[in-house]
Parts: structure tokens; sequence; C-alpha cells
């Protein structure tokens, strides 16, 4: 479904990223795995059609990303959702914040009439607002504050928030990096739901673990591509390139 | 004048509900011995209120999307723009009411339209005067909004207008404040008004371009320091009354 193929990027004459492919199918959670700094935020950034490869293609559906016109990819990129690894909430309530992917897809004129009824006196919470918040167990937290939520707690709303719109995608980077092992359990199940729901899952993390936990298949990525892709059990289990082997032996330092 | 209206009714919304209640204050001299002319000080609050209001609101619909534009794209040249606008802030405003006037004047570009000593001509000024503040201000409140919450407006979807209202909203006290900074710079202007708007009143006293602080300038010359305390007065509880509006603006965006 969404596919990077032989893409390389550089930021100023570095080559971070070397002619790397990797897909993402529907219903399906890829983990990419790697040391800090490898470029596990440069992929995903180009998987979300955000940033431009140096050369290579990004397709969602075939479509090549880059070579349609900018209105045309801001409709693939609507098909694409991402959660970073800082919550980085609006300053705003928690359903003002996962209903934001869903304001911004309607009509102008609709906005504004929604704008006004809601100051006159409040516009109630969409069933879509409520079924995100409710995967992440914060049906409680609607009229909170984001500014009062816990760091847990709002990357649980960043995960809502970008489940809201019903992606076909959703690329998480680091998504539980900073969070203590309840909140991390609730993300994991929470790509779960997202997979059952036929969304495709890239999860970057350098938590072997966790990869382990949630993932169909597994990328290592190590020195600017990808050293070793395949079924979760078969790549820890026995893998085929050295520096994979090492890397997931922890012999392997950076 | 097209704006006259609608400066009524800003005037009257930022009067009537805030702090004080002008018209009474104002209008029955009775309630506060004011040893002048009914009409008089109303006459000027007015001038003062409507040239400050439109420039300010002009300067702002005009500095904000620029502000927010230089905030979030990278140029060359972008630092030299930004010194530009920060020079700006502390330029001296007789030089600016020189120029206006001069623009203004039968030799000037603007000379047909006949704008010598008159409000439209002090609006200019203020605007330009306004202008840098607003716009610097802006500028700062806009570049601290955390880049992240602007990636995730995009990534959630959102347009570049869409990432741009997002990041007026996350910066909208710094914004407020830029508002208000540019108002107090207005209201508070002296020179500038003086050259280009000429400290005028009708032959029944009522002020055609005298604003509080002309009016205060001229009182005070005359040794009228009652009648100059008192406007001062009026123009601090002004400036209070605006900045009470304007904050309280500022709080409701926030739940
Ligand atoms: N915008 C940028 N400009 C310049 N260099 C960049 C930029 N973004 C990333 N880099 C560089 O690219 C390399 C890969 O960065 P990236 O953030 O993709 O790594 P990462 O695998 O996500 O690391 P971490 O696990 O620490 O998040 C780093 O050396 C980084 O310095
Ligand atoms: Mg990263």
């Amino acid at each position: 479904m969404l596919r990077a193929t032989g893409v390389s990027k550089s930021y100023g004459g570095e080559t971070v990223l070397r002619e790397l492919s990797l897909d993402v199918d529907a219903g399906e959670i890829v983990a990419v795995i790697g040391p800090s700094g490898v470029g596990k935020t440069t992929l995903l950034r180009l998987l979300s059609l955000s940033s431009e490869p140096d050369e290579g293609r990004v397709t969602l559906d075939g479509t090549d990303a880059w070579a349609v016109d900018e209105t045309e990819r801001l409709a693939l990129r609507r098909r694409v959702g991402m959660v970073f690894q800082e919550a980085s909430l609006f300053d705003a309530s928690v359903a003002r914040n996962v209903e934001y992917g869903l304001r911004v897809r309607r009509p102008w004129g609709d906005r504004l009439r929604e704008g006004l009824r809601s100051v006159v006196g409040g516009n109630g919470t969409a069933e879509a607002v409520r079924e995100s918040l409710d995967v992440v167990g914060l049906t409680d937290e609607t009229d909170q504050h984001a500014e009062s939520l816990s760091g847990g707690e709002a990357q649980r709303v960043s995960f809502a928030r970008a489940l809201a719109v019903d992606p076909d995608v959703l690329l998480l980077d680091e998504p539980t990096s900073d969070l203590d092992p309840r909140n991390t359990a609730v993300i994991e199940e929470a790509m779960d739901e997202a997979r059952d729901r036929g969304i495709g899952v890239v999860v970057a993390t350098h938590d072997m673990h966790q990869a382990e936990r949630v993932a169909d298949r597994v990328a290592v990525l190590l020195d600017g591509g990808i050293s070793e892709v395949g079924p979760t059990e078969r790549v820890f289990e026995e893998p085929r390139d050295s520096r994979t082997r090492r890397f997931i032996d922890g012999e392997l330092v950076y | 004048m097209p704006f006259e209206s609608a400066t009524q009714a800003i005037v009257a919304l930022s009067a009537s509900p805030a702090l004080v209640d002008l018209s009474t204050l104002l209008g029955f001299p009775t309630l506060l011995d004011l040893p002048f002319r009914e009409g008089y000080v109303s006459s000027i609050v007015y001038v003062s209120l409507y040239v400050s209001l439109v420039a300010v609101t002009l300067s702002t619909l005009f500095s904000v999307p620029i502000a927010v534009v230089l905030g979030l794209t990278d140029f060359p040249g972008k630092g030299f723009v930004k010194s530009v606008i920060n020079t700006g802030m502390g330029f001296p405003s007789v030089v600016v009411g020189l120029v206006v006037l001069f623009a203004v004047s039968n030799q000037g570009p603007l000379g047909s339209l006949d704008l010598v000593f008159t409000r439209e001509a002090m609006i200019m000024s203020q605007f330009v005067l306004a202008t840098p503040p607003i716009t610097a201000i802006s500028l700062a409140a806009v570049s601290g909004v955390d880049r992240g919450v602007r990636d995730a407006a995009r990534a959630l979807g959102g347009t570049r207008l869409d990432v741009a209202l997002v990041v007026i909203k996350e910066a909208r006290y710094g914004i407020a404040t830029a508002i208000l900074a540019g108002f107090g710079r207005a209201i508070s202007e002296v020179g500038s008004v003086l050259i280009v708007g000429g400290n005028i009143t009708s032959a029944d006293g009522i002020s055609k371009t005298r604003t509080l602080t002309t009016a205060i300038q001229l009182e005070a010359r005359q040794g009228q320091y009652e009648t100059a305390m008192v406007l001062g007065a009026v123009l601090v509880v002004l400036v209070l009354a605006v900045n009470a509006v304007v904050v309280r603006f500022g709080d409701r965006g926030v739940q």
C-alpha cells in the first residue's frame, strides 16, 4: 500500500538514507528498529509524504506522491497519519485536539459555521472523537485542557488524534520512548486495534522488545540502509545479516 | 469617512461594559465638576480612540499576516527584513509625522486627496508608527510556537493556511501583547499627530483633530493644569480599559 522504493535522503552533504526500500500493507505492523541517529525519523518523514526524497519514489497505492501536484499530494498525505515522539498537543481541549484532523478536512463554510456555533454554545463531541479516545482509554478526559494532562496521557491523545481521521497508514515515531510501562501498554494495544481496523502501521523504535511484542514484520535500519527485513520471529531468531545479528545481540554498539 | 460608524461601535464596545462608563463620566459634568465646556472632552476622547483604534486595527490586519509568513518561511534576506522591522520600532515619530505630512501636502504624492490636518492623515502616521512594534512582537510570538505543533498540524492533514491559523492561535497571547503595544504607542503619541493633525478644534470647541495627548500638551502650556490632569487621567483609564478588553479577549480562547 505505502511503499518507499530506492529512496535516498541527505542533509547538507551528509547522506542519512541510501537507496532504501520499505513497504507496509493494510492490517500489518512493521517495526523499524535501529540505533539512535540512524535515520528512523528521516525515513518516517519520507513515508508521511511531508519530506521529499532526493532520489527514489514514495507511492501510495501506486501513485507517486512527488509526481503529482500539491492538491493531489495533500489528498494522499491525508491518508497517512503520524504520531511524533513528542505529543505536541494544541493549546486546546482534548476533544478539540482529537477533532483537528476531521475539522481541517471539512469545507470552509462548515468550519466557519461550527466556529460561530462553538462561540455561542459548544458543538458536542463527534462520534469519531469519542471512539478514538476510547481506544486509548481517555473518554473521561474529553473536556480537559491538553496542558493538564500527564506526559503519558498527552501521548495517548496524540495517538487518538492521528487515529480519528481513520487513516490508511499510521506512522509512529518512537511513540513510547518517554512513557512508563502502563502507558506503553495502552499505546501498544492501540496499535493492535489500528491493525485490526485494517490500518497499516509503521512504528520506529529502539526498543527491540517492543518490536518483538507488536510487530508482524521488522526492518532493521543500519548505516543508511535496511540491513534486514522479515517476519519478526525470523529476524530475531535467525538473522541472516551479520550486522543485524550483532545489533540484535547488543554487540553492535553505537 | 468610511470608518466612522465602525469606530463608533468599537468606541461604544470598549468603553461601555468595561471598567468605566465613559458616557456617564463625560456626558454629565454635574457628576464630576469638570472645568470645561460640555462636549469638549468627549469629542477629544472620540478623536483619540477613533484615530488610534482604526490605525491599530488596520496595522494588525497588515502586520500579523506578515509576522506569520516571516515566522513560518525561510528565505535569503530574512535577517535583514527583521532588522528593518526592529529599527522601525525605534524610529523617531516626529520624522514619521513629517514624512506623512509631506506625503499629503500639495507637493506630496497624495496631495490631491486633500488630507492635511485631517484624521485620515493622523491614521496614516499612526499606522506607520504602530506597524513595527505589532509586527516585531507578533513575529517573536510566532517564532516561539513549538515546531512540533506545526508539524502535527501538517501531519494531521492541515494545509499551509491551517498551519498558519494554528500558529496564530498558539501565539495569541503574544499577538495580543503586540496589539496592545501598538495601541499604546498610537494613543500616547504626541509629536506626529500634532504635525499631521494640527491639534484643531472647530469654532464651537469640538475636537476635529485634537487628541488627548495634544490637548494635554496645549492645556498644560496654557497653565490649565486641572484640565490637563483630567485629560491625563482619562488617557490612563482608556489605556487600562483597552488592556482589560484585550486580555479578556485573549483568555477566551483557552478552553
Ligand atoms: N532537518 C535536518 N537537518 C540536518 N540534519 C538532520 C535533519 N534531520 C535529521 N538530520 C540528521 O540525520 C541523521 C538521522 O536523524 P534522525 O532523526 O532521522 O535519526 P533517528 O534514527 O530518528 O534518531 P533517534 O533515534 O535519536 O530519534 C542525524 O545524524 C541527524 O543529525
Ligand atoms: Mg528519531
